[in-house]
């Protein structure tokens, strides 16, 4: 059996000592899985990954990365396990151009000058960064400017890789890029944490789904289960994709043998509602 | 980092100072300032410092006051070892003792620590009305005594923004720190600072469009969300303040026995543990900044 990446035993966070944002939570995550966090607002799914970097230290419990206590590890120590991608672009970037923003990681780990060259221009590549690479991050529109953050951590090739609400504020193209970038994470075998409220991106890329509510864990599942489970979606007063509220309607009323997760997954479920068949997805 | 974040913004709470209208906490921080102005007498300058804190006391704000005051007290005593070589005094200088190209002169120690009693008092207090004062009150207040609409707004708004700012900070350097940021010199807080800045100004901005786009620049009569009540009692208070500061300052003008200048005598041991607490305490301070931001 592997080793868990990232293992939490009973962790709490009380900020200030009165606020709890996290309860009793108890999660081990295995290399190469790519997971979605989600719940309302507040229901302490970002403090939860923060524990993961050790930007957050538990105030009791325990995270173990790579079976080390993150306890008396600093951030920088853990940024070379765990990448940690923050919802506001504007928090991280700070060089001249786009080129020295992508290379700040990859020397902070101390690479040699040719990696960290060779990390930025394939980021680049990647990102479709190409014109912009001259480019002062803040005189980029915010789409590409948060594509430039995630660009930034991807450079440093860290094994967990954490986006924070990677979709929120991006064009359909830059979505795509994002769709694309967890793909090859997972190809890369890198494990992927997505901290989200874009179900449509968490349907189709995650396998599994850590459920948060008030503080407390409250369900660690398939995406299927999750968003077919009624009450538990309702507890946490979340939408499952609009293909999967119909599909599950449909399969409630005994017209669909199954709940689909995206267009194209439905595609094979609805073709012998209409005499079709079935193609494989591949819509 | 929360070690050098400085809160200066209110502390919630229901102390009698926190009821008091803000405008005798105004009035009384003003007066101070020009009674700390008015007399370089360690014992009147000592006396209000003493009232500050009783003041601090009541208002049970003593935890964000000292952490305001742990950055601003060392760095007020270089005052000390700097009047002590060179006093903002009138000659002739008494010298207590000389090390090496450096004298200690009685009349420095004696400007050094009024001066710090001096700028100690006037914090005190302002920081009181500040901590316990809600900004819009705050604004509503000064308003009422006059202070023009777009004047009172920056400061209002600075108020408001240092909290912000303040997080702002915090979150930056958790995102640098995410990315390996290493301490090293001044290059290692510059990723902090630019996306703080950057963000400051963008803030700023959109602020003065929404600000635009909310009639702000209209002429007429401004009103207030918040409207500040006084009562019998603040007219009272404001009143004790006025006659207070009133008769200090006649005290302070009419008697020539209150200036000690020439007269309190520093023992040389006491000057030189003085002058050496002081430097030692602000070198104590510079190291644990420069490790604060190594670390960070």
């Amino acid at each position: 059996m592997t080793n868990p990446v990232i293992e939490c035993q009973n962790v709490w966070h009380i900020y200030g000592g009165s606020v709890t944002a996290v309860q009793d939570v108890s999660l081990k995550i295995y290399p190469g899985e790519i997971i979605g966090i989600i719940g309302q607002n507040g229901s302490g799914k970002t403090t939860l990954v923060k524990h993961f970097n050790g930007l957050l230290k538990p105030t009791k419990g325990k995270v173990l990365v790579n079976g080390r206590d993150t306890g008396p590890m600093r951030v920088q120590e853990l940024s070379a396990s765990v990448g940690y991608v923050f919802q506001n672009p504007n928090h991280q970037l700070f060089a001249r151009t786009v080129e020295a923003e992508l290379e700040f990681g990859p020397r902070n780990l101390g690479l040699p000058e040719d990696e960290v060259i060779d990390r930025r221009e394939k980021a680049i590549e990647f990102f479709g960064l190409e014109p912009l690479r001259h480019s002062h991050p803040y005189r980029i529109g915010f789409p590409l400017r948060k594509l430039v953050g995630m660009a930034s951590v991807y450079t440093m090739r860290p094994a967990v890789f954490i986006l924070d609400e990677p979709t929120t504020g991006q064009d359909n193209v830059t979505t795509r890029i994002v769709y694309r970038l967890i793909h090859r994470l997972r190809d890369e075998g890198s494990t992927v944490l997505c901290v989200a409220h874009d179900m449509i991106l968490l349907a189709e890329v995650v396998e599994r789904m850590v459920v948060m509510r008030d503080s407390l864990l409250i369900a660690d599942a398939r995406p299927r289960e999750v968003f077919s489970d009624r009450a538990l979606m309702g507890s946490t007063h979340l939408l499952p994709p609009q293909i999967t509220e119909l599909t599950l309607r449909l399969k409630e009323q005994g017209k669909l043998p199954q709940v689909s997760l995206s267009v194209s997954e439905s595609l094979d479920v609805f073709a012998p509602l209409f005499g079709g068949k079935s193609e494989g997805g591949q819509a | 980092m929360r070690g050098v974040v400085i809160p200066i913004s209110m502390v919630p709470g229901n102390s009698v100072i926190h009821r008091i209208s803000p405008l005798p906490k105004l009035l009384l921080a003003g007066c101070v300032l020009v009674l700390s102005f008015s007399t370089r007498n360690p014992a009147i300058l000592g006396a209000l410092i003493v009232l500050g804190m009783v003041m601090v006391s009541v208002a049970n704000i003593w935890k964000p006051f000292l952490r305001v005051m742990a950055i601003l007290f060392p760095i007020l005593l270089t005052l000390i070892t700097l009047q002590s070589i060179a006093p903002a005094f009138p000659r002739p200088w008494t010298p207590i003792v000389s090390m090496g190209p450096f004298t200690i002169y009685q009349e420095g120690i004696y400007s050094g620590v009024t001066m710090v009693e001096r700028a100690t008092s006037m914090t005190i207090f302002a920081l009181a009305a500040i901590m316990t004062t809600h900004p819009s009150d705050l604004f509503a207040s000064l308003q009422k005594i006059g202070m023009p609409y777009v004047l009172n707004f920056i400061l209002t708004m600075t108020l408001q923004l240092i909290p912000i700012l303040q997080k702002e900070f915090t979150t930056v350097l958790s995102a640098q720190k995410s990315r390996g940021l290493k301490g090293t010199g001044f290059a290692a807080v510059l990723p902090s600072m630019v996306p703080v800045f950057v963000g400051a100004i963008e803030r700023v901005q959109q602020l003065s469009i929404s600000l635009e786009s909310r009639a702000f620049g209209s002429s007429g009569a401004k009103t207030s969300y918040r409207s500040v009540k006084v009562s019998w009692v603040d007219y009272l208070l404001m009143l004790l303040t006025t006659f207070g500061t009133c008769g200090l300052l006649y005290w302070i003008i009419t008697d020539p026995s209150l200036d000690w200048s020439r007269t309190l005598i520093f023992a040389p041991w006491l000057a030189i543990t003085l002058f050496t607490l002081a430097t030692i305490g602000f070198l104590i301070f510079v190291i644990i900044a420069i490790r604060v931001v190594l670390r960070a």
